[in-house]
């Protein structure tokens, strides 16, 4: 596991050691006007992750997850035609922090050796990792202060959808 | 040729359930209608009323990536126009060197009206699109789908 140096000085190396994640699914959450992308562990471990984001954002997500082409570039296709044109590599994706309930991420990125970090909402941060390949990490400190809480109740709710294969239906 | 557009405003097209980002010349005498997505209109809808969300939107996460290595928006072309498919070119400086990348004409203008940067629309785009067939759906609107504006 890596260990990050420049971000969140104020947490312990155990706290920032990074856990890789991959988009699973983005799951419709058709009773409010919002969609959960469901990340699962990149070593198989059943420790999944859900993040709600926005119907725009998850949409996004789920053409990427899919590599759905579209006819125009969609705003994330032309983040990495930017990427590509400065010869911008994203190293990698950190779901960094979470306040108030809101996940914070970092996107990584290099060129000619000198590496930039970006602030994102983690949907952003996904949605570019997916078209460019690179990796999603997850803080141990984030994966430890999510609430359990609004985990157990959401994949109660998921396990009785999921027997009306609902839950990966998509607009 | 190119000429110079500003943007006039935003309008709910309540017929196509989508919003028209509306673009004019300086002088008043070419208007170009767009018709965009809700999710494109609200993008721009931010950045005209310079409102600052508490995380970065997604065009704001776009300008943060070319800050972070002094890429400048010199200029968004809106190039072509056809029935679904809307086309412009951004065109960036990066060390010394001019990039033209291609774009929905949505994604430029979120853009360049977050890089201050001037938009512009080639003549062909101008005289294919003529501003006749905005006034014709002016004419037919309602007075009050104008109050949707701001919704």
């Amino acid at each position: 596991m890596t260990t990050m140096d420049n971000a969140g000085q104020a947490h312990s190396a155990q706290d920032q050691a990074l856990v890789e994640y991959k988009v699973d699914r983005v799951v419709d959450e058709t009773s409010t006007d919002t969609k959960i992308v469901v990340l699962a562990r990149q070593d198989g471990r059943p420790d999944s992750f859900p993040i709600w984001v926005g119907a725009a954002e998850g949409h996004a997500i789920k053409l990427a997850l899919d590599t759905t082409v579209t006819p125009r570039p969609m705003s994330h296709d032309l983040i990495k035609s930017f990427t590509e044109h400065l010869g911008v590599t994203v190293r990698r994706v950190v779901i960094s922090d979470v306040k108030n309930s809101t996940y914070y991420a970092t996107v990584y990125l290099e060129n000619h050796g000198v590496e930039r970090t970006v602030d994102a909402r983690p949907s952003d941060a996904m949605s570019l990792a997916l078209r460019t390949h690179a990796p999603i990490y997850i803080t141990q400190d984030v994966l430890g202060r999510r609430s359990t809480a609004n985990l157990d109740s959401w994949l109660a709710k998921l396990d009785s959808k999921s027997v009306n294969q609902q839950e990966v239906r998509e607009s | 040729m190119i000429t110079q557009m500003h943007l006039k405003g935003l309008m709910f097209d309540p017929y196509n359930n989508a919003y028209i980002v509306v673009l004019r010349d300086e002088d008043g005498s070419e208007m170009l209608p767009i018709w965009v997505g809700k999710t494109e209109a609200g993008a721009i809808s931010m950045a005209l009323e310079n409102v600052a969300a508490p995380r970065p939107m997604t065009h704001d996460f776009m300008k943060a990536i070319l800050d972070a290595y002094d890429a400048k928006v010199i200029s968004v072309v809106i190039t072509d126009l056809n029935e679904n498919t809307y086309y412009a070119k951004i065109h960036l400086t990066y060390e010394d060197s001019e990039y033209t990348v291609d774009a929905r004409p949505s994604d430029a203008i979120a853009l360049a009206l977050r890089a201050n940067a001037p938009v512009f629309a080639r003549e062909s785009v101008l005289n294919k699109q003529s501003s006749e067939e905005l006034e014709q759906w002016l004419e037919n609107l309602k007075p009050e789908d104008f109050g949707k504006l701001d919704s």
